[in-house]
């Protein structure tokens, strides 16, 4: 089995690179980490209706994801339990029902098994029992406040628990005005040759990458290189259960990456009202300059509203769904303003993204050199920064330039491959981080 | 055939000025109104009423001349880390068919704007051996300009692929 002490010790500041190379480790991430957290399938907004349903993937398991007759949501394997063909094989629609192409073989919206071709011929088969060949659901299935998630483990904690104060900042963006979120329709979807955690990682907290790397974007899109000093008095690194988001407070610094300043504009507009609802320290977050990973690979970012799952497909590919998310009640021009200026900067043809996914690919490709893969990565910027915060919950730490958030996602990391079941995860690993 | 040997050419032209990075030159082919649109290319049903693409979903692309320019300072900063070493692009361009279509009376070219359909394979090569092959159906609609010569006014870039087997597009189709 995998040891994770070898592989990393957050607490000295470093990482092996082995985590983005060895096929053994890739192995066990599936078994120990996607296999068994909560991991985001859909936006409530992409299935409104009964019959809606969308395809996924949780870890490098293919899912369906439908609202069945009853409204209730629902996800199963999507292969057949006959022979395992693929039975879905668009990304989104509306259906009664899914039926197999190889022999036939028919589910309802609630994964029952309804008939087949030559059907009469099994009905004489001894053992046949169709209430037994249904679609494999997941074990459980939940919605924070318009996003869904679900989980192949029964033993994983309840959805709110596995969240667990990290609710309070996702409410940033799904609870700031009463009509709630969506998707704006459609999904991006792209390769990069890279390890996932590599961008997971990065999310979860690489402020210090945005000014060095996006220099190019920020020039042509606000007219000027990102600022190189940041003052750390005014921005954290915050972390909850290994899921991270590192931001400043200044409620604009992603939405003006748009260019064009509708959005920043509107959100300054609103700010009253948010802040009413939220305080005025979220209602500080709503656009600002920061990134967010939800452990173990769905991220966003505030601002550009970019929401987005890293897939895994082996130690080195990662396949990159993408999609906008908006406010239900924002006017029409918000809503267009923020579609396009997230495929201006966050999308593959993006003027900030294009840059992230040639780092993130020779950071993972360089370690084919064996001697190469051998040597540490240094993590430790920012360590004993922790401070205590009136009203920030989890593990909070000062300035957004920061490894903080990166060394609570390894720890997060470690804990999840080093324990056997769910009842060996004893709390959040960040809580004696400094 | 004059015509279609002359935008043909004039399809070439941009393709080699793509390959070369020129792209100021290239901006200068766009009319000042273009719209430059390539939509996600979404994966459903025969039957379902959404279809590949649509208005106001999801896309890589749905410029206006302005978006353009702002990709293009971003190509031209030195910080653009990732264009040094510079790609090696290649814009093949094909199955060329043009046809006119008739606008409103009292326009300037004589009432008629000229359509090309075309077929774009995009090859770019990065670093020692990174490689990504594009390939898009176009549909054009060409204008000429004060001094006759032919403009793009509208494209639309129809991608053959759901997934983008590429990590981005740093270039034009």
């Amino acid at each position: 089995m995998i040891d994770p002490d070898r592989l990393a010790n957050p607490g000295e500041g470093w990482v092996s690179r082995e985590v983005y190379w060895d096929p053994a480790v890739y192995e066990a991430e599936l078994e120990r980490i996607f296999a068994r957290c909560w991991l985001f399938v859909a936006h409530e907004s992409q299935l409104p209706n009964p019959g809606d349903f969308l395809t996924t993937r949780m870890g490098q398991d293919g899912v369906i994801v439908t609202r069945r007759r009853d409204g209730q949501l629902a996800a199963y394997l999507n292969s057949c339990p006959h022979r395992g063909n693929k039975v879905c094989h668009a990304e989104a629609g509306n259906a009664r029902g899914f039926v197999c192409n190889y022999h036939g073989w028919s589910f309802g919206l609630d994964g029952r098994l309804l008939g087949m071709w030559q059907q009469s011929t099994f009905e004489k088969s001894a053992g046949y029992d169709a209430g037994t060949l249904g679609l494999v659901p997941v074990a459980q299935i939940e919605s924070y406040k318009g996003l869904v998630f679900a989980t192949f483990d029964p033993l994983a904690p309840p959805l709110d628990e596995y969240l667990g104060d990290f609710r309070w900042y996702l409410d940033v963006l799904l609870d700031n005005d009463d009509g709630g979120t969506e998707f704006l329709p459609g999904c991006i979807r792209s390769v990069l040759h890279c390890n996932w955690k590599v961008a997971a990682e990065n999310f979860a907290g690489d402020a210090l990458h945005a000014g060095w790397t996006h220099d190019s974007g920020a020039r042509a899109m606000l007219g000027q290189g990102l600022k190189g000093d940041i003052d750390p008095s005014s921005s954290y690194s915050i972390n909850v259960n290994g899921h991270c988001w590192e931001f400043a407070l200044d409620m604009v610094g992603n939405a003006a990456t748009f260019g064009d300043r509708t959005v920043a504009r509107y959100i300054r507009n609103r700010a009253e009202d948010v802040e009413a609802r939220l305080g005025k320290l979220r209602a500080r977050m709503i656009g600002a300059a920061s990134s967010v990973n939800v452990f173990p690979n769905f991220s966003f970012l505030p601002g550009q509203n970019s929401f987005r799952v890293w897939f895994p497909r082996g130690p080195q590919e990662t396949e990159l769904h993408t999609w906008v998310l908006v406010n239900r009640r924002h006017p029409p021009e918000i809503k267009e303003a923020y579609r396009r200026g997230a495929m201006l900067t966050f999308s593959p043809s993006g003027l900030f993204e294009m840059d992230d996914g040639e780092n993130w690919e020779q950071t993972t490709l360089v370690n084919a050199g064996v001697v190469t893969r051998r040597q540490k990565l240094w993590f430790g910027l920012g360590q004993g920064t922790r401070v205590a915060h009136d009203e920030f919950p989890g593990n909070v730490f000062q300035g957004q330039i920061n490894d903080a958030n990166q060394r609570a996602f390894y720890r997060r990391w470690a804990q999840l491959l080093g324990a056997d079941t769910w009842a060996d995860v004893k709390g959040d690993p960040g809580t004696d981080q400094q | 055939m004059a015509l279609w040997i002359e935008v043909s050419q004039f399809l070439a032209y941009e393709a080699r000025v793509l390959d070369e990075e020129r792209y100021d030159d290239w901006l200068a082919l766009l009319t000042e109104d273009v719209h430059y649109w390539m939509p996600g290319i979404e994966n459903r049903r025969r039957a379902d009423p959404i279809g590949e693409y649509a208005p106001g979903r999801m896309a890589y692309f749905d410029d206006t001349l302005e978006d353009l320019c702002r990709r293009v300072l971003r190509f031209q900063q030195p910080s653009a880390w990732m264009e040094d070493p510079p790609t090696r692009h290649l814009h093949v361009v094909s199955n060329v068919e043009v046809s006119l279509e008739a606008t409103g009376a009292g326009h300037p070219l004589g009432g008629q704007t000229i359509i090309a359909h075309s077929v774009v394979v995009n090859y770019r090569s990065r670093g020692e051996r990174d490689q990504d092959t594009l390939y898009a159906r176009r549909r054009d609609r060409l204008r000429r300009d004060g001094e006759g010569r032919l403009r793009i006014a509208e494209r639309v870039v129809q991608l053959r692929h759901n997934v983008l087997v590429a990590k981005n597009i740093n270039t034009f189709l």
